[in-house]
Parts: structure tokens; sequence; C-alpha cells
């Protein structure tokens, strides 16, 4: 079925209409983003449990941007009246004008901008999805996700606690301008699990398992299938030893494939770092980055994951960029903003954690392309090294090129050979041109993920997904 | 709008429940060099609204949790409203109460008005010491002015307000071959202008040293020190694992009244829970769940004495006067900074991300800058990583009697951990 298109945004559109044609009076551009998005979030575990509607993205508010003389401003709100639009404008208008007065008293300079264009356009866009949140059977959710605890508590050796989660939103978004009208309506859903156990020493040592995608709750089903994987995975980690600090040969598996692509070129590439001089990737635009079998992909388009919108927070129309082609960087992503600034065309990558909060050039899937390797191959080519396993956290640093990937397990291989032994938890380092340079082997298969959630820097918490093949490089590990 | 979700739930069949509106006014400045970048406003207003049930003779306490906006309709939170009753009555925790201890003289809240707190920052920002091959390279201002207005279904009403700011800042130092970055996020209740002064600047030393750095070399076995705000993550090890919710969940091994570690060796910290620490920025003195913060010992010489939580968790472990804590102080050192500095030892003090995991207890981080104390002779190095066990290092770490607040953690000035492995850059 279509996620039908928010009724709330229906009804406040020729309102939010008549608040751009007012503010157009005053400034030189004007939008508004709307948002209504409704969602579910259910968690159990045998220590506690919870249902709530709201989640991360769940919200109801509106942002309207404003352009004068080259400087850009915005008012995020989400308590008005939608009878009394030009006592609006007005509040919007005296807030951001108190807001110059100070600027002017500190003397503060301006990053003079040309305004964003505004060509007409229209777009409706509603996606499908079977169990929509707010129609969901809360009582049937709740019970699969505490059969799916109960049952790891039963299987997994040693579990203190099994946490199973599901979370799901209805997002409905409508972007305006004078000349631009585009509504879209999508629904999103992920699914994890959580299972932790002590080991030996003294150490908590944690199993995790997920499945996202964009549509309903009955993505959660593929938890059964996780959940499977969990008393294996849990064996191995509890009785881990630690890695000998060294450089190694490693297989990374989709999961990690995609932590890669993330950490390495997708913070790498986000443009309004060019525009601040943050990223060394501007300077490497048509130079090799990676061995001829890197190519990788970003862009709303590329999967139908948790972050597989239509339109961006700006109003740019959803993407496919190559950013990496045979290993020869090819271009960015970009926010409107920062690729007028940069005199680019943006890319439908301009993301706000929620209509309170800023833009910036985000990534959505970020993405390897396959290769043509089997994974037995790939086992079979390493000398001495380790298949990593499992994403914990990762942190960029575009501009010195360097990657942190904490990662949850990894077993090693010698002589062509898994030898039953694993590591945990694994830290791998590196200088990413080294990493993706020596990546020399990568799988047919490629899996996309979307759990978790990336910030810039620590803040500005959006959903994206990553993925890959399995690749073969070289890195630090310890 | 509070007073009609209010009387709707008075009215909505429950066992109890909880409303809570949040009143956000936001204002930011995001800049590029020196040059503005955008300016923003934010005003919003949020209705949280917990639904609690009785189920199986009041054996277990069902609740659900959900959020009304200030535009919704009646009609709409009605259907919230009915929404949570339904579900509250699908989640089956053991019983507990919510607080019914009345708030009573609460300190005045000064809440200075967001025009005067960014312009403190704005001020501040562009009166910095830069030079030609140090400087700042981008910056966001945000001061937020917050009231929380509480009640409960026992009686018990709260409002409470704060300043919270943030200050991210990018810097950059360089010589003739490259230019590196080193990033800052600064957390505070309003502007100190000479706290800020001073953390960039000694940022902008950072910057200057990473310049000269060499790869990290093999380091076996050699104390490392922690002596800038990332040392607040061993001690949030601490803080996580006096929280209720992690002895409920059996992360924390901890009891009251045993040590936190056996054998001993090393410093025996204490960690207090405060309600309020100057410059905070959660200096809130009542939790979100109504009851009052307390100032009190978590840890005291090496013993757990408290644990603190949510008003479910602290129940189970029969601490019905417990809270939430926004704020700690650690101290319990027993060496001058000095003497940790003595001898062959490698300070940290830039990561990619240094994390120490609260479950866990495992250390790690991607080096960025480090100083190599060895032989007498100081190396600035770079690269490789720091990885160990928390649940190991407690036993024998040392602290420095000298302490340093990072917004709402006091902790010691220096903190030394035995047993790390560093992995070189080879």
């Amino acid at each position: 079925m279509k996620a039908p298109f928010s009724d709330y945004l229906t009804e406040r559109a020729p309102a939010l209409k008549e608040l751009v044609g007012l503010l157009r009076q005053s400034f030189e551009y004007v939008s508004v983003l709307a948002t209504d998005s409704v969602g579910i979030s259910v968690r159990m575990s045998q220590a506690s449990k919870s249902v709530s509607g709201s989640n991360m993205t769940t919200e109801r508010g509106v942002v309207v941007r404003v352009c004068r003389e080259g400087r850009y401003s915005e008012y995020a709100m989400n308590d008005w009246d939608a009878q009394d639009i030009p006592a609006l404008a007005e509040r919007i208008t005296r807030v951001l004008e108190q807001q110059f007065a100070l600027l002017k008293a500190v003397g503060s300079d301006t990053y003079t901008t040309g305004l964003l264009p505004d060509e007409p356009c229209t777009l409706f866009v509603e996606k499908n999805a079977e169990i929509l949140p707010e129609k969901a059977d809360p009582d049937a959710l709740v019970k699969e996700m505490m059969s799916l605890s109960d049952r790891g508590m039963e299987t997994i050796p040693g579990a203190l606690d099994c946490i199973a989660r599901g979370i799901s939103t209805h997002i409905s978004k409508l972007f305006l301008t004078e000349h631009r009208d585009l509504r879209q309506s999508y629904v999103y859903t992920e699914g994890t699990l959580i299972s932790y156990a002590p080991t030996e020493s003294g150490d908590t040592r944690v199993v995790y398992e997920g499945v996202s995608g964009c549509g309903g709750l009955e993505i959660l089903k593929g938890l059964e299938e996780k959940l499977a994987g969990m008393p294996q995975t849990m064996k191995e980690v509890v009785s881990a030893g630690k890695v000998v600090p060294g450089e190694y040969e490693i297989i990374a598996d989709p999961g990690i494939a995609g932590l890669i692509a993330h950490e390495a070129f997708g913070h790498g590439v986000e443009m309004d770092m060019f525009v601040k001089n943050r990223a060394l990737g501007s300077q490497y635009i048509g130079q090799r980055v990676g061995s001829d079998l890197v190519t990788m992909h970003e862009g709303a388009l590329c999967d139908e994951s948790v972050t597989a919108y239509a339109f961006d927070d700006e109003g740019t129309l959803a993407g496919d960029v190559t950013e990496i082609d045979h290993g020869i960087l090819k271009t960015g992503i970009c926010d409107a903003l920062s690729a007028l600034r940069l005199g680019t065309a943006p890319t439908g990558n301009g993301k706000r954690e929620n209509y309170a909060h800023k833009v910036y050039t985000r990534m959505t899937n970020t993405v390897f392309d396959s290769g043509t390797d089997t994974l037995e191959d790939m086992i079979a080519s390493v000398k001495h090294g380790y298949l990593l396993k499992g994403t914990e956290s990762g942190m960029e640093d575009p501009k010195h090129w360097g990657i942190q990937c904490i990662i949850s397990r990894g077993y090693e291989i010698k002589d062509g050979k898994l030898t039953g032994k694993v590591v945990a938890p694994v830290v791998m380092t590196g200088y990413v041109p080294d990493l993706l340079g020596g990546i020399c082997m990568a799988s047919t298969d490629r899996e996309v993920e979307g759990t978790g959630a990336c910030g810039k820097g620590y803040k500005e918490w959006v959903k994206v997904a990553d993925g890959g093949p399995y690749l073969k490089s070289r890195a630090r590990l310890g | 709008m509070f007073q009609i979700i209010k009387n709707k739930l008075e009215k909505l069949g429950c066992d109890a429940w909880e409303l809570t509106e949040t009143l956000t006014d936001s204002w930011e400045f995001y800049y590029i060099r020196h040059q503005l970048d955008q300016n923003r406003a934010v005003e919003t207003r949020a209705f949280e609204v917990k639904v609690y049930r009785l189920l199986e003779d009041g054996k277990f306490l069902g609740s659900a949790s959900g959020e009304i906006s200030p535009t919704a309709s009646e009609a709409e939170i009605d259907k919230v409203l009915k929404d949570l009753l339904f579900q509250a009555g699908l989640v089956k925790n053991p019983a507990y109460t919510l607080t019914d201890t009345p708030v009573n003289g609460l300190p005045k809240a000064v809440m200075p008005a967001p025009a005067d707190m960014a312009g403190a920052f704005l001020s501040a920002m562009q009166h910095l010491s830069e030079t030609k091959t140090e400087d700042i390279n981008s910056y966001e201002i945000f001061v937020r002015g917050k009231t929380r207005h509480f009640c409960n279904s026992r009686g018990v009403e709260a409002r409470v307000s704060w300043p919270d700011s943030m200050l991210e800042v990018v810097i950059n130092a360089r010589d003739d071959e490259k230019e590196i970055e080193l990033y800052r996020n600064f957390t505070s209740g309003i502007c100190d202008e000479k706290i800020l002064e001073a953390e960039i600047a000694r940022a902008m030393q950072f910057g200057r040293d990473r310049l000269t750095a060499v790869p990290t070399p093999r380091t076996d076995g050699i104390p490392v020190i922690f002596s800038t705000s990332d040392a607040c993550s061993i001690y949030e090890y601490f803080a996580d694992r006096t929280n209720a919710a992690y002895k409920v969940q059996k992360i924390s091994p901890w009891e009251i009244g045993a040590p936190v570690a056996e054998d001993l060796q090393g410093d025996r910290i204490s960690l207090e829970a405060l309600p309020e620490l100057p410059g905070s920025s959660r200096n809130i003195p009542v939790d979100s769940e109504g009851c009052r913060i307390s100032e009190r010992f978590l840890i005291r010489d090496g013993v757990a004495e408290h644990f603190w939580g949510s008003r479910q968790f602290s129940e189970y472990l029969g601490l019905a006067d417990s809270s939430q804590v926004y704020n700690f102080r650690v101290s319990g050192g027993t060496h001058s900074e000095q003497d940790l500095r003595q001898g062959d030892y490698l300070e940290l003090v830039e990561f990619s991300d240094f994390q120490v995991d609260s479950m866990g207890g495992d250390i790690a981080g991607e080096i960025r800058l480090g100083y190599l104390h060895r032989g007498g002779k100081v190396t600035v190095v770079t690269g490789g990583s720091v990885t160990g066990s928390m649940t190991e290092a407690v036993s024998t770490m040392q602290c420095s009697e000298e302490q340093k607040q990072y917004d709402t953690m006091v902790i010691p000035a220096v903190t030394k951990l035995f047993g790390l492995r560093i992995t070189p850059v080879e």
C-alpha cells in the first residue's frame, strides 16, 4: 500500500504558502520545510520493557529559510497559528532582525552567498509500505519483540539479557518556495537485537544484529534469521583473545566495508567541508585514491534503505553520485548552499537532524560496488590476517585522511584458512589512500545496512546506510 | 495547552501519569573563518506524556510514552492519549511508584537573554589571539534557554529553567608543508571567556606540536597519561556503572559496600553526584521525573556507596530516594601532577575519538597527538592506537590531587593508567 502523505501538512500547506508570499516582500529568497512524521518504538528485554510513540525521527515542525543581501537565516518553530499568518511573518522577521542587530553591534562580517535557484517544480511521492507504524498492532509488535528477547535468552550462552527493539517512522515532508511544491511520504523501519554476556576476566562482550530498510514493520521479520546466528557469535566473542598489534591482511565483511566507505570517502567528500577547506579530498578530484577495484556511490537513489527519500531537506531531488570510479576520485556530495558557494550543482544531500536543526551536507547510502571474487577465494589468498565482522563505531578525519574503526571481532586466517581463533574487539586504524589502495579483491555480493546513525563531528544525528561487498586490503589492527 | 492535556490525563482512566512541557529558545550563529555563514533562531514547545497502568493486581506497572504537538487538535490529543492507555497495558514491568515528594524551595533560576548569551560568545570569538600559523577555521555558537514544567498524578509539580550553550570550534595549524586541524566542542551554561581563551590557546599549541610529530614508535608497557577532556570518558565509566539501570540490567557487577575492583593498588577514587556545578550546562535541580537531585557520594574511597538513576530502576534496587544525576565530581587522587609525570610515560592529548565502553570496559582510540617521555627525552608522536581494559586498569590507576572541570564533570587534572596497549606505526 502507499504510505499516505500527512493530512496535517495538506491542511496547513495553504497557510505556509501564504507565509512564503508574505516573507518574500522582505526577503529575496524564502523556503519552508514542514514535517509531520509519526512512529513507534518498542524495546523489550528481560530487565525492562517500553513502548513509545516517539523516536529519533518523529517530529512535527516548520523551518523557514530566508536570504537578504547574501545573508542566509533560518527560523524554526513548532507552535504556530495557521489562522494568523501575517502575525507569524511579523514574529519571524522580528526575531531575525534582533539577530541582525546583534551581529551589527559586534561588527560581524557575512559570508555573502548568491540566491538559491527557484526553478518551478512540483512533486508528490508516496512510497510503498505494508505495515505503517501508525496502523500497526502494538500488541502483536510487543509480543514479537518479547518472543525474540525470550528466545535469545534461551539460546545465547551466558546471556545476561537480550534486547529486541523495533523502530518505524512514517515520514511526511513538505517543501515550498515561491515556485516549488514538493511533497513526499515514505516509511523506514529498523530492528535490532543486542545481547551481552560476561567474559572470564570480568569484562562484558556485546553481540549486535540488525535489519533495516525503506518499508513498514514487515521488515522486522528479518530479525528471526539474525537471532539464529547470535549464539555462535557470542560463544566466539566471550572467549576471544586480543589481537597482537600490527599490520595485517584484512577481509572486511559488507558491514565493515560500509563503515570504511562511510568514514573514508563518505565524510571525506562532504562538500560543505570543501567550503571551509576542511577536506583533503578537494585537492584530489581527478586523482587516484584507491585501487582499480574501488568504485563508490552515494545517494538516496542508490538503495531502498532507511534514507531513500525523494528530495532532501532543501528541496533538491535525490541523486546517485559516483564518487570514486575505478580508484579515481570524481566528485563529492553537496548541499544547496555549499553548491552555490563552490559553483557546482547540489546532489540531494542537504539533510537536517530534524526541522529544528541546520542543514549540512550529509550522507545517505554510501556503498562500494561489487567485484568478481568469491569469499572463499579471498580467504584462501590470505597468508596471515583477519576476517573482520561487526561494526561498533567509526570516526572520520577528512582533513588528514586518517581512519578509526572499532570492530566487534576478527577471525584469524593463516595460510589461506580460518584457524578458529577469534580476537575482540579490534581497533582498525590507517591512512585512507593506503587502505583503499590496498583493496585487491572484492566479492560479487553486496549488502547495505542502516541500523545506525551518523553524526557530524559529535552532533547532528541523521539516519544513513552503507555497505558493499567483502573487500580484501591491508590495515593496522590493535 | 498544558492544562488541557493535564485535564484529559486526569480523566483518562490510567493509574498514573507524567506530563512535561519543555520550552527551548535557541539562537545559533555559524561562521566560516570569521564570516557569518548563517544565523538561526529556534523556538519550540514540546509536550511529553507518559501513561501508567497497574496490571495483574498491581504486580506489574505498564507504561507508554509519546509526544503531543502544540499544534495538535483536541481530537489528536485524545487519540494519542487513548493509544498510550492501550499500549501501557501491553508492557509488564515489575511495579514501581512515581515520586510523591513535593519539590519546594527551588532556587530562583537566572536566565540570561539569548542576545546577551550569544553576544558574549560572538565577542569572545572575535577577540581570540590568532597568528599566521595558528588560526580559527570555523565555529558554531549555540545558546539555549530551556524551561521544563513537570507534573505527575501524585501532585508533584516543578518548573526549572537553565542556560545551555555549546561552541564547536575547528582550529588550523600550518607550516610551509602542511596544514592540520583540531576539533573542539565546548559545552557550558553560559560563555566563560577566560576558559575559552585558555582552551583554544592550548589547542593551538597542540596544533603546532602535531606539525612536528613523528609516527608513534613501540612503547612496550609504558604507562599512559590523560590530561584533557578525553579523560572524562574514563570517569563516565564509573558514573555509568553506578547507574541503577546498569545494575538492574546486570551490566554493572558493583555492589553497595564493596570495592569497585579487587586488589585496589592504585588511588581509591570517590565519585559524587551534584545538583549544581558552577558553569555547567545542566544545572537542573529537579530531574525529568520530578525528583530533587541531592548531593551525595556514589563511590567513596573506592567503595560503591549509592546508585543513581531513574525512578524505575532505583526502586528495583530499593533506593527510593535516588534520582537522575547531571553533574559529577571525582576526587581521591593522592599524587601531584608533577609526581605523576615522573619517569617514562606517554601523554595522549588528541584522538580521532577516544572511547571507554562502560558496558564492555574496552578502551580504544586512534592517536592523533601524544608526548612520549622516555629516558629524559620528549618526542611528539602521532598515529597508531591505544587499547585496553578499564576493568583491569581500575585496580592500578593513579590520579592527581589537582582537579579540572569540563562542563558537567570535575575530574582529576591528570590520570595515569597502566597496562594499556599501544599499537605503533611501523
